[in-house]
């Protein structure tokens, strides 16, 4: 990461909010190195009973990456997106690997670990999650970058508002509609 | 649902969200019938969401286990104690391990002066006042159970908000980790069924289940290979917390376990039919998952194992495994056959109805077979037992192999190997002195390189290009091998894939293939093949490293050959294990000899004096 100057990646931002998808492809990886980072070490750090405040990561990750004084406001907006995003995939990355996680481990700790099953079943909601999202954004890609930006990206409605330049009021009412429509389809009662 | 549909569906639900009681009833008496019921059941869903507060937090804070538990798999696991740290009257002499649960750690009880293991439940357990009770209860009854192949709980308390459970130490592994070290003889199997039994009918005497018999729960000392049962009671205070997640869903457990295929749940093989159906369970539920277990220690293989929990839960339900007496590998007795298919008895009624009977059973079955090696011992020598290729055995859909089809992908990279093999016929170097080892009269150059290429929506957008053999590989990368051979000779081809319990190392046959070589391993001189030959290998998800064995050899090799080119009904895999172990004992015998390795930036060189080049690709991901 040290090696990527900040510059270059507020270029980048720039570059991509000024319509360049191109730009997107360079900035992903790299903001998906800095945020999985900086996840597990607030993980480490907070495991400790306290949680992990998604804002504040995607915070610490903005100043870290961002050169603050040639940035023009919307590219923070931007990068709440994106980052969003990423931590959409984060999550699924880490769901999908438990699933395929193997359990091993001293002898006497064998017997104990039955925990794991909680983490996976949690997993396993979240690929169910991921999966309907995807079906949703085909649908209705507006309302599926709500819920990303809400649950994965942990804006509140005005921020969201004003990451898709849209109301306030229609921010809560997508995500009325795409939360019934997502518990739909994850509880299995979905019409079509 | 078209995206017309659900634009005219979410019209309706926005107004009629924003309406309540009758102006809302009046509102979607006017709309479409055929729209309608779709907008009456997304309210509804809309109502349960909010009660249920659905997705209300942020992912990354609910779902922060996921990426503390990988932590702990990954990094040094934390202690909370340290050596010489006191605790009650409990002193930690050493850390033994660590687990979701908590930690482990060998400790010596002052009072009594006797050494212990020491379980100290994680905060998140520990403040779960409902699992506490039932830890407490549990561990209270199962510490009143005394017979010698019970681990004995000494206490179950809390100090200075810690709360522990102090066990009996034992010095020893797991019957999961004695099957993976240990080749064990029936003899030995009968003595640690017999012993698994008694510790059961001593518990069920106490009217406690155990509930999840498995070899994870089987310890076996060092000393004196004593077994040791342990979690009686435990069990019941995990399983219940297993099905309170369902029961809070309660249909929602049948789909759980249709929905998440990939979702390895550790003691679904175990599960007796009436345990995999959430019937109400009694004694005999443990003596469904001895038998499992007996049969695993037996054949090395699972009775009833699907490649989806669903299809091993069918199995349990429906499927008879394959008579322990047709596996070559170990000789099982007929009465062994017997027992264990009593004990398997997917009607509760037809199974053993105790503990007691099924080993009574294995004690007489015991008697008589030291009653015939005495027999043996006085008349013939031992012969050795041929072994054969055992039959197929089903074991259900195609497993999900390592290189198996990706799942989602932002950036598919493809990678080609292209690995070439050259021939270097006889031009033996001469002989410069007495000391030098005689150069033998062939050697074989293996030449190969990686050639990656950035796919995005399934096209290219990167032109291809060639590293230097081995890297490290993210999980989306495809793969194609491509060989060439200057002069004619033997290939053959395995993808090893990743060890599973007891059971010998699963190969697949990546070359020759029906249609790669019209199944044979002979290359002509400058042939060039490509594998697989139109698609690309794709790792999926599993991290770490995944070998591809080279096999180049001028004459043909009898033992490869035999094993024909892969079969397309299970993509190459080899099922049975006698012929997996053939491959394996091929390969570590033969790649003892490391070929020098020579890299350009294009390309590996790999040199190897002799008729035979045995070479395994490295290939990491993450």
């Amino acid at each position: 990461m040290a090696e990527k100057p900040q510059h270059q990646i507020t270029q980048l931002l720039a570059e991509w909010s000024g319509g360049n998808q191109a730009a997107l492809d360079e900035l992903y990886p790299l903001v998906y190195e800095e945020l999985h980072r900086l996840a597990r070490r607030y993980m480490s750090r907070e495991r400790r009973g306290h949680t992990l405040q998604t804002t504040a990561l995607i915070n610490e990750a903005y100043v870290r990456l961002v050169d603050q004084r040639n940035v023009r406001w919307a590219n923070r907006s931007h990068f709440f997106a994106i980052s969003a995003q990423i931590m959409r995939r984060i999550l699924i990355d880490h769901a999908r690997r438990h699933a395929y996680a193997k359990r091993g481990g001293g002898a006497q700790q064998v017997s104990l670990e039955e925990v794991a099953m909680v983490a996976r079943e949690a997993g396993s909601d979240l690929i169910k999650l991921d999966e309907a999202l995807k079906i949703l954004a085909k649908m209705d890609p507006r309302r599926c970058h709500v819920v990303e930006l809400r649950y994965f990206g942990g804006l509140s409605n005005e921020e969201i508002a004003g990451v898709l330049k849209v109301s306030e009021n229609t921010v809560t009412r997508d995500w009325n509609l795409a939360r019934a429509w997502l518990y739909q389809q994850l509880t299995g009662s979905a019409a079509n | 649902m078209t995206p017309e549909r659900w634009q005219q569906i979410s019209r309706i639900f926005k107004s009629a969200i924003s309406l309540d009681g009758e102006a809302r009833d009046k509102y979607l008496k006017g709309v479409d019938s055929s729209l309608r019921a779709e907008v009456d059941k997304l309210l509804e869903s809309h109502r349960k969401a909010s009660d249920e507060k659905f997705i209300d937090g942020v992912a990354a804070e609910a779902n922060a286990a996921l990426l503390i538990e990988e932590d702990e798999l990954n990094e040094p696991p934390s202690h909370r104690l340290n050596k010489g740290q006191q605790l009650g009257s409990y002193v930690v002499l050493d850390a033994l391990g660590s687990g979701g649960m908590g930690e482990v750690y060998l400790a010596k009880d002052t009072r009594l002066d006797r050494t212990v293991a020491l379980k100290v439940l994680s905060e998140e357990i520990a403040s779960d006042q409902r699992r506490m009770q039932r830890f407490r209860q549990e561990a209270k009854m199962a510490s009143s159970l005394n017979q010698p192949n019970i681990l004995t709980i000494f206490e179950f308390g809390e100090v200075e908000g810690l709360t522990f459970l102090a066990t009996e130490f034992i010095d020893g592994e797991t019957l999961r980790e004695h099957l993976r070290t240990q080749k064990l003889k029936i003899g030995e199997i009968v003595d640690i069924a017999i012993q698994v039994l008694a510790a059961l009918d001593a518990a069920h005497e106490a009217h406690i289940i155990h509930r999840d018999i498995k070899p994870e729960n089987v310890m076996i000392r060092r000393r004196d290979q004593v077994v040791k049962v342990l979690d009686f009671g435990l069990a019941k205070a995990t399983a219940e917390r297993k099905t309170s997640t369902f029961t809070e869903q309660e249909s929602e457990a049948a789909t759980e376990f249709k929905t998440a295929p990939h979702v390895v749940m550790g003691t679904i093989n175990y599960m007796s039919p009436e345990q995999a159906q959430a019937h109400a369970v009694d004694v005999r539920t443990d003596i469904w998952s001895t038998g499992v277990m007996i049969y695993e220690m037996v054949s090395g293989l699972m009775p009833f194992k699907g490649a989806t929990v669903s299809h091993t839960i069918v199995q349990i339900l429906e499927k008879d495994p394959v008579p322990l007496t047709q596996f070559t590998q170990r000789k099982a007795p007929a009465e062994l056959q017997r027992i264990v298919s009593k004990a398997l008895a997917k009607n509760v009624d037809e199974r053993y109805q105790t503990a007691k009977d099924m080993l009574i059973d294995l004690r007489n079955l015991k008697k008589r077979r030291d009653v015939e090696a005495e027999i043996d011992r006085t008349s013939s020598p031992d012969s050795p037992r041929p072994t054969i290729v055992s039959e197929q055995v089903d074991r259900g859909p195609q497993k999900k192999r390592v290189l198996a089809i990706a799942m989602v992908a932002m950036v598919i990279v493809t990678a080609g190997i292209f690995a070439f093999s050259m021939w270097r016929s006889s031009r033996a170097r001469t002989n410069r002195g007495a000391v030098a080892p005689p150069v033998p009269s062939d050697e074989h150059t293996l030449t190969y390189s990686i050639t990656v290429q950035k796919f995005r929506d399934g096209k290219a957008y990167q032109e291809p290009f060639a590293l230097p053999g081995e890297m490290i590989f993210e999980a989306d990368y495809k793969i194609q091998i491509q060989m060439r051979t200057p002069q004619p000779g033997h290939l053959y081809i395995y993808n090893e894939g990743p060890p599973e319990g007891s059971a010998p190392t699963e190969f697949v046959v990546l070359f020759p293939t029906k249609t790669a070589n019209k199944g044979s391993s002979l290359l002509a001189a400058n042939q060039v093949v490509l594998i697989p030959e139109e698609s690309r290998f794709e790792f999926d998800k599993e991290q770490g490293p995944e070998t591809v064995w080279l096999v180049f050899a001028t004459d043909s090799v009898p033992e490869l050959e035999a094993l024909g080119a892969a079969n397309p009904n299970t993509r190459g895999l080899i099922t049975e294990p006698a012929r997996n172990r053939v491959v394996q004992d091929f390969l570590s015998k033969h790649s003892v000899q490391k070929p020098t390795v020579t890299k350009d930036d294009k390309q590996t060189t790999l040199k190897i004096p002799g008729k035979l080049l045995v070479y395994p690709i490295k290939l990491e991901h993450h």
